[in-house]
């Protein structure tokens, strides 16, 4: 068992740049332990996903299939395990996403093989990886050692700087293996939340984000006026989606959306290390709290005291005029 | 390895006396409806406490609260409970909680039970100190071979403290049970499957899954309901039953993975503070101060 195999994911027919990122530690990890690297990608229509894919694979294996088209585990642990059987590599790499939260495990315990989620850094050691990976929301980083073949470890969005993409080469097309286990959970539909008008949370250069500290479901607009008047997307900690205020899909953290603006503006948050997890590629933070010992200043570079029912009315009227 | 006769217990007694139509339309149907229903619980240290409260434990691979604060049910574990619970109002049937730990954690079985679970077992052997989740699911899936029957198993999707988010897929496979994580919702339920919400990135999947099955249960499914004053009084009398490995008889396994080291994230930077003479004053000097940076 030797090589180093990275399972990139496509997403609306692209290869998704933390897929990229996993390219980039896949490789220096092959370079470090002399093994070669070899790439893999599943899903429907990946056409323009291959081409995108990085090209210095030694094999890119392919397993192209409408039956990878609406996510369910079992096709994508059916495909992961064929490819595995194929190259057998000593590690496999992943992005961490809701996807392969999901599927990654699945194999591990088919393969009965050592696997770590979410993991921030991957190294080289004996008979297995060296990994870290934050825990306890992230006010604690572990080292945990995954023993041998294969080792798999997903890994963390923004952890690593994306590889260049390339044309795929050496590209080898592979069948729909047999499921085991499927037939037992059927896809109904996939719901897309309404995300209103505003940008995405995920992809925004700049968020205004709101915690219970902004009071009430009366008080969400002066979050909503702000995030207008500078072109931000709309975001929350969990105690606004726990007291029904925002779905789901605005919520920012560990449980929520990571999400890597040049500005976040947390109103009212008090900087759980959950919520800190989901912001830590923010470039620049900005808190407004009327507790001067909360959390969050620790976390922020700019900081104002004070009861944000006057900071942030002042602050969007004097953001709106800047703009103008 | 998988025997899982979950299935076998059911009562498909359909006629039982009572008139067909009539009062009790739906009497007969909701008897073959019962849900044996078995949700696992971890011990974890109170996920809110910042990193400036914690210290680590002399081996260096545990985490303790520095001001002893006791451990907590960990919280989609409570979720989980709950929705076993709602299901239980629903279908009738039985909940049980288990779960490792070590014998002090008793107490929080008896939350559990409070709160309104039939029954709860402890799974609690020296030699399970330091299990991965391959370990920690060898030694849930054989507790629930034990008591057997169950038409669902509920997980919270994942532990505040590891933030592992492994276990309850290699106890799925263990038990060879359809697996859904995380579930954010159960929007019917009926004898033979459940159709429910997994959260995905901007969207949710509507999947109907067949029972016996396993879900991870997220904090979006519910508000978890506090201990009753019966439900209570029900705590103190439970006796709670512990099985040790050579009660489930099971051999240890290596470990795939281990913990090398932790490392406490204390945050030592501050903020630099925008003070004015008033909180609109700081709010129109933060706006300049973005602009100024080039960020508005
Ligand atoms: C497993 C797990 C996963 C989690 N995942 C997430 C996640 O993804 N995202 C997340 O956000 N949380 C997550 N949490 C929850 C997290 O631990 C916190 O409970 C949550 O982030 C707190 O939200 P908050 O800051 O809005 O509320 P609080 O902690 O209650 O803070 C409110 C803040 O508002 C301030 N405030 C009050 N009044 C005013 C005022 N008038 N003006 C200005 N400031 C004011 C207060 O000083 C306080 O600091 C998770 C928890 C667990 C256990």
């Amino acid at each position: 068992m030797s090589g180093i195999l990275v399972i990139g994911e496509v997403v609306g027919g692209s290869v998704t740049s933390q897929s990229l990122e996993a390219v980039a530690a896949a490789r220096k990890l092959a370079s470090d332990r002399g093994e070669t690297l070899s790439g893999a990608l599943f899903g429907a229509d990946l056409a323009a996903a291959v081409a995108q894919f990085d090209a210095s694979f030694s094999a890119l294996l392919v397993l192209d299939s409408p039956q990878l088209g609406s996510y369910l585990a079992e096709p994508y642990v059916a495909a992961a395990e064929l490819a595995i059987k194929r190259l057998n590599p000593s590690v496999v790499l992943l992005p961490h996403g809701s996807r392969t939260r999901d599927w990654v495990p699945q194999l591990a315990a088919r393969l009965g093989a050592g696997l770590v989620l979410d993991c921030v850094g991957v190294g080289i050691k004996a008979d297995g990886v060296a990994v870290t990976k934050p825990m306890h929301g992230g006010a604690v980083l572990g080292e945990l050692f995954v023993r041998g073949s294969p080792a798999i470890v997903t890994l963390r969005g923004g952890a690593f700087e994306p590889a260049l993409a390339g044309g795929g080469g050496n590209v080898e097309h592979l069948d729909m293996p047999p499921m085991p286990g499927a037939g037992r959970i059927q896809h109904l539909e996939t719901v897309a939340t309404e995300t209103g008008t505003g940008p995405r949370l995920k992809d925004a250069k700049v968020i205004v984000s709101g915690g219970r500290g902004t009071g009430g479901s009366e008080n969400w607009r002066f979050i909503e006026e702000a995030a207008a008047a500078i072109g931000a997307a709309v975001g929350c900690s969990r105690a606004i989606v726990d007291m029904g205020w925002l779905k789901w899909n605005h919520q920012v953290g560990l449980s929520g959306t990571i999400v890597a603006p040049d500005l976040y503006l947390a109103v009212g948050i008090s900087g759980a290390v959950q919520h800190l997890a989901g912001i830590s590629n923010a470039k620049t933070v900005v808190a407004i709290n009327n507790d001067p010992d909360a959390e969050i200043f620790r976390r922020a570079d700019y900081g104002v005291v004070g009861d944000f029912l006057e900071v942030l009315p002042a602050f969007t009227e004097r953001a709106k005029e800047l703009r103008k | 390895m998988h025997c899982f006769g979950a299935l076998a217990h059911r009562k498909y007694t359909v006629y039982d006396g009572l008139p067909k139509s009539g009062h009790y339309p739906n009497r007969a149907s909701k008897e073959t409806q019962e849900m044996n229903i078995v949700v696992t619980i971890k011990q974890v240290e109170d996920p809110i406490t910042p990193p400036s409260h914690m210290v680590l434990d002399p081996s260096g691979k545990q985490v303790r609260s520095a001001s002893g604060a006791p451990l907590v049910i960990n919280g989609y574990d409570l979720n989980a409970l709950e929705e076993a619970l709602h299901l239980k109002e629903k279908h009738g049937g039985k909940v049980t909680a288990i779960g490792l730990g070590d014998v002090s954690g008793r107490k929080v079985f008896k939350r559990a039970i409070a709160m309104g679970a039939d029954s709860a077992v402890l799974l609690a052997d020296p030699q399970w100190e330091a299990l991965d989740s391959f370990g920690i699911a060898s030694v849930l899936a054989a507790g629930i071979r034990k008591l057997g029957n169950a038409d669902l198993v509920l997980c919270g999707r994942q532990s505040s403290d590891s933030d592992g988010g492994q276990v309850l897929y290699w106890l799925a496979h263990m038990l060879d049970l359809p697996v859904v994580s995380p579930v954010i919702k159960i929007e019917e339920s009926d004898a033979s499957a459940l159709v429910v919400h997994r959260l995905m990135d901007e969207e949710y999947q509507r999947l109907k899954v067949q029972l016996p099955a396993l879900m991870g249960i997220s904090s979006e499914t519910n508000e978890p309901r506090l201990p009753t004053p019966k439900g209570t009084i029900a705590a103190t009398r439970a006796m709670i039953p512990c099985w040790n490995a050579s009660s489930l008889g099971l051999e240890t396994s290596d470990s795939k993975v281990t913990l090398e080291k932790l490392e406490i994230q204390i945050r030592t930077s501050s903020a630099e503070f925008i003070r004015r003479d008033s909180g609109a004053e700081s709010g129109k000097a933060l706006a300049d101060k973005m602009h100024e940076l080039g960020l508005l």
